[in-house]
């Protein structure tokens, strides 16, 4: 035990000091195996580090219609509210799929236009008042009009919401939206908080100690740093939460988080994305390490609206400077797989490739910056380990074929100002979500309207809108398939890796989304918190 | 012993029906400390004000503000000019300065621009874990630092001495978040003998809060410990080198340690406080990322996270407090120059 001790000690030196761990790679340590664990165990503690730059920052605290940060607290939410649906997958992450929660059924009607959901009978909220039609309305009315970057952006038509009956609630679209079931987990929609104690409380308190009719109740919550919870006797699930009490730590980054779940003094960490540490951590097996199937390739968006990428070699030489694949390899040791479109392996209609897709080809690269007389290039990306990689690896490669290249990393604010003023010429971004159309799903990215994409083609536009709109899963699939072989004829954006969090957990704790896979529906994977269950020490 | 009194036994000094009393008060608001206290007073009023103005130009020059970092880069125009215009946002910088001036004055700071709580509130929560660590960083850096520079300096080039520079040099030469990971590794997840994250409050447990602020206070006031420890044993091999008095107190026949001690050291703590008062600046600077580590629910972490979310009126109540605690530190800095040599109590007079 010492030495295994002193060796991951030793790795975790050599992480300190830059170095990435040596050895095997894209290996990892195996799935525990819950079942020879014996049953699901209820009781016991867990504390949960969530990092304060993305999941551990709540500043505007969990009221789903006033957080502005809804779209990172996913987990937070989702263990207060419950949720109306949720995303569940198989233990590898296959056969991920949407399904009712606190909904009971849903029904598409009129090709897409309408919605009704059916509330489970008897739900309450953890404050003992009704869960049913008319708070799920009240809820939805409220969350259309909330500022969270995380509201529900539904074509609602005049009156769209109404309470059929005293379990069902009806959405009415101006447009068929198909897609608005998958797009709920990540939505504001999907939470619904108990109007009676948000009355009782007011805006400015509820958001602190929100009631909901999720599995736990909030016992204590320090904005963005510490949020303490308790089981809710009532929820609706028989005999679940396991856990009788679930606490969300933030910590300042991914070194500290794991060097806390190696002290002991937590057992679980969302969102790890250190590759050295991720890799360190699979080979020393102290841990669980559950890499999360990739929903959202990386991207590098080209502006197509202004030069150098208002011609198309220019675009067309991008493609033929860049191979992902030697970046997967020789940065990444193959932990990512790398898309030829906005689809990763995790989500819905991924296609490995597309017909067509431009090879990485550096004489043809030369070639075309010889025709354009040479190229000069301003790369830029958001600030964070993996894309800062990519973005130096790109630079090497573009370089090896004549491009003159400089780089620069953004915040938030400045990556949006370069967007809002057009000054911008490539951005690497990430892309899609587990549906596309959901979340910050590729219509953000390619759409012509949206400020935040370099492309304006009517003819995308209309593929994208469609395949939003189609009930029919095989077609929405066709359309995505047209959708990214247009995108790459066009050479508007070559896709790169898709990369996903991984989840961290201590020996002895098991759950869905923490030691088994679900798909990102964006960003980091929807832990079903109710499921979490901790052995007791032997 | 008998002390000295001006007035009377058995008559109060502050009866109101003493009529000695407004010439006694005369005579204290005449002191040279008084005199002192006030006029560092005055000067650290403009300087308060000055740092709440540098902090908010700067803040101004940062891209971006609390309306767009809230909504994402999803958000419209029209959603970032909306929420400016519900934020104050909309009004010029000169504007919303002197507003949160005039406010400030009267002890109101304001509410936050994100969490819409009151900024008091939140500043109330977090100050007193800030300052107990600080507080502790102070004591122990100082209390480690003065014995190890006397022990060294007593007799310099010995074994002792070698140690304790080489220790300082190196302790210097390693950035405090590196030192606080390196920490963590070796003695909460190899010796497991310290929490590696989180704070116990002192109302819950004195015990449990010593032991959960072990580490990140290591973390600020070893760089500190070695800092002090370096400077006060070159002040006083110096002193004790070169210095007349020195020399003549030797001929006097009083020994080493007392010339070392009653001499040297008092001459050298000049420098140590003018350095200590300083450094606090490079102290406060340190609990911001050593709060992030250690997640400790602090003045720092709650800075980070304003500037992040561009909520100028929490970071500048966080910097208002650093500002007046830096104040008041360098203000008991010049008051005990003042203690220690009667030429500053004469100069002030």
């Amino acid at each position: 035990m010492r030495r295994l001790r002193l060796r991951y000690s030793a790795a975790l030196a050599a992480a300190l000091i830059g170095v990435a761990a040596c050895g095997g790679g894209g290996g990892g340590a195996a799935a525990p195996d819950a079942a020879a664990a014996g049953p699901p165990q209820s009781g016991g503690e867990l504390t949960v580090l969530e990092n304060v730059t993305f999941a551990g920052g709540w500043p505007t605290g969990l009221d789903p219609a006033t957080s502005t940060t809804g779209g990172a607290n996913v987990t937070q939410l989702s263990a207060i509210y419950g949720g109306l649906f949720r995303l569940a997958a198989d233990d590898d992450g296959s056969n991920a799929r949407v399904e009712p929660h606190q909904a009971e059924t849903f029904e598409l009607l009129d090709e897409g236009r309408t919605v009704r959901l059916k509330i489970r009978p008897d739900l309450t909220f953890s404050d003992g008042t009704p869960f049913d039609a008319e708070a799920v309305a009240f809820n939805f009315t409220r969350a259309v009009a909330s500022p969270c970057t995380c509201n529900p952006r539904w074509p609602l038509a005049e009156n769209g919401i109404t309470v059929v009956d005293p379990q069902t609630v009806e959405l009415r679209f101006s447009r068929p939206y198909a897609a608005v079931i998958n797009s709920f987990p990540v939505s504001n929609t999907n939470w619904i908080v108990s109007p009676t104690a948000l009355q009782q409380q007011g805006e400015d308190q509820f958001k602190i100690t929100p009631v909901g009719a999720g599995p736990f109740t909030v016992v204590e919550n320090q904005l963005s740093s510490l949020l303490v919870l308790q089981r809710n006797p009532t929820y609706f699930r028989q005999g679940l939460p396991y856990l009788d009490k679930l606490t969300f730590q933030s910590i300042g980054g991914d070194q500290p988080a794991y060097q806390a779940l190696l002290a002991g003094q937590a057992q679980a960490y969302e969102g790890l994305s250190t590759t050295p540490l991720l890799e360190a951590a699979q080979q020393q097996g102290a841990l669980t390490v559950t890499a999360q199937p990739p929903t959202s390739p990386y991207v590098i968006q080209l502006n197509t609206k202004a030069a150098p990428f208002d011609d198309p070699r220019a675009r067309e030489a991008i493609y033929a400077a860049t191979d992902f694949e030697a970046i997967s390899q020789g940065l990444f040791r193959g932990l990512y797989p790398v898309s030829q479109t906005f689809t990763g392996p995790g989500g819905l209609f991924h296609q490995e490739k597309v017909e067509g897709y431009p090879a990485h080809d550096v004489e043809r690269a030369k070639q075309l910056v010889g025709e354009l007389g040479g190229l000069e290039v301003k790369l830029g990306t958001l600030r964070s380990y993996v894309a800062e990689q990519v973005m130096t690896a790109l630079q090497t490669q573009w370089q090896e074929a004549g491009i003159t290249v400089s780089t620069e990393t953004y915040e938030l604010s400045t990556l949006v100002q370069q967007f809002n003023s057009n000054q911008w010429q490539s951005m690497l971004q990430t892309a899609g979500a587990w549906d596309p159309a959901s979340g910050v799903g590729v219509a953000f990215r390619f759409r012509s309207d949206s400020p935040f994409s370099g492309v304006a083609d009517p003819e995308l536009d209309q593929l994208l809108d469609s395949a939003a709109a189609t009930v029919d899963q095989a077609e929405r699939a066709r359309l995505y398939a047209e959708a990214g072989k247009r995108i790459s004829d066009n050479a508007y954006a070559p896709f790169g890796l898709a990369f996903a969090a991984a989840s961290l957990a201590t020996e002895g704790v098991y759950g869905p989304g923490l030691t088994t896979k679900i798909p990102p529906i964006v960003v980091n994977t929807g832990i079903l918190w109710d499921e979490v269950w901790r052995a007791a020490p032997q | 012993m008998t002390v000295p009194t001006a007035t009377p036994a058995g008559t109060a000094p502050s009866d109101p029906r003493d009529d000695r009393a407004p010439g006694r008060l005369a005579t204290v608001l005449a002191s040279p400390g008084t005199r002192l206290v006030g006029k560092r007073v005055l000067l650290a009023v403009p300087i308060v004000v000055g740092v709440s103005i540098l902090t908010f130009w700067v803040l101004n020059l940062i891209p971006g503000n609390a309306a767009q970092q809230l909504l994402g880069p999803e958000a419209t125009a029209e959603q970032v000019r909306a929420l400016e215009q519900e934020l104050g946002l909309d009004q010029p910088g000169y504007v919303r300065y002197l507003d949160w001036l005039g406010a400030a004055v009267t002890g109101d700071l304001g509410t936050s621009l994100v969490s819409r709580q009151p900024v008091t509130a939140l500043l109330g929560e977090r100050l007193a874990v800030t300052g107990e660590l600080v507080g502790l960083a102070f004591l122990v850096s100082l209390g480690l630092a003065v014995p190890v520079a006397l022990l060294a300096a007593y007799r310099p080039g010995r074994m002792f001495d070698r140690v304790s520079m080489l220790v300082s040099i190196t302790g210097l030469s390693v950035a405090n978040y590196v030192l606080a990971l390196l920490l963590v590794l070796l003695f909460a997840v190899e010796l497991a003998l310290f929490p590696a994250i989180g704070f116990v409050p002192l109302s819950q447990s004195v015990a449990g809060n010593l032991h959960s602020m072990a580490l990140p206070v290591a973390a600020i006031s070893f760089p500190l410990f070695c800092f002090y420890t370096r400077f006060l044993r070159g002040d006083l091999v110096d002193q004790l080198q070169g210095e007349d008095y020195i020399t003549t107190a030797r001929a006097k026949g009083i020994g080493p340690g007392q010339v070392l001690l009653r001499h040297a050291f008092r001459n050298s703590s000049f420098g140590l406080i003018t350095v200590v008062g300083l450094n606090l600046g490079t102290l406060i600077g340190g609990t911001v990322i050593v709060e992030q580590i250690f997640a400790l629910p602090g003045i720092g972490q709650l800075m980070l996270q304003a500037v992040n979310t561009r909520d100028f009126v929490v970071v500048q109540a966080c910097v208002l407090v650093f500002a007046v605690v830096a104040v008041l530190a360098n203000l008991v800095a010049d008051l005990l120059y003042a203690v220690l040599d009667p030429r500053i109590r004469y100069g002030s007079r």
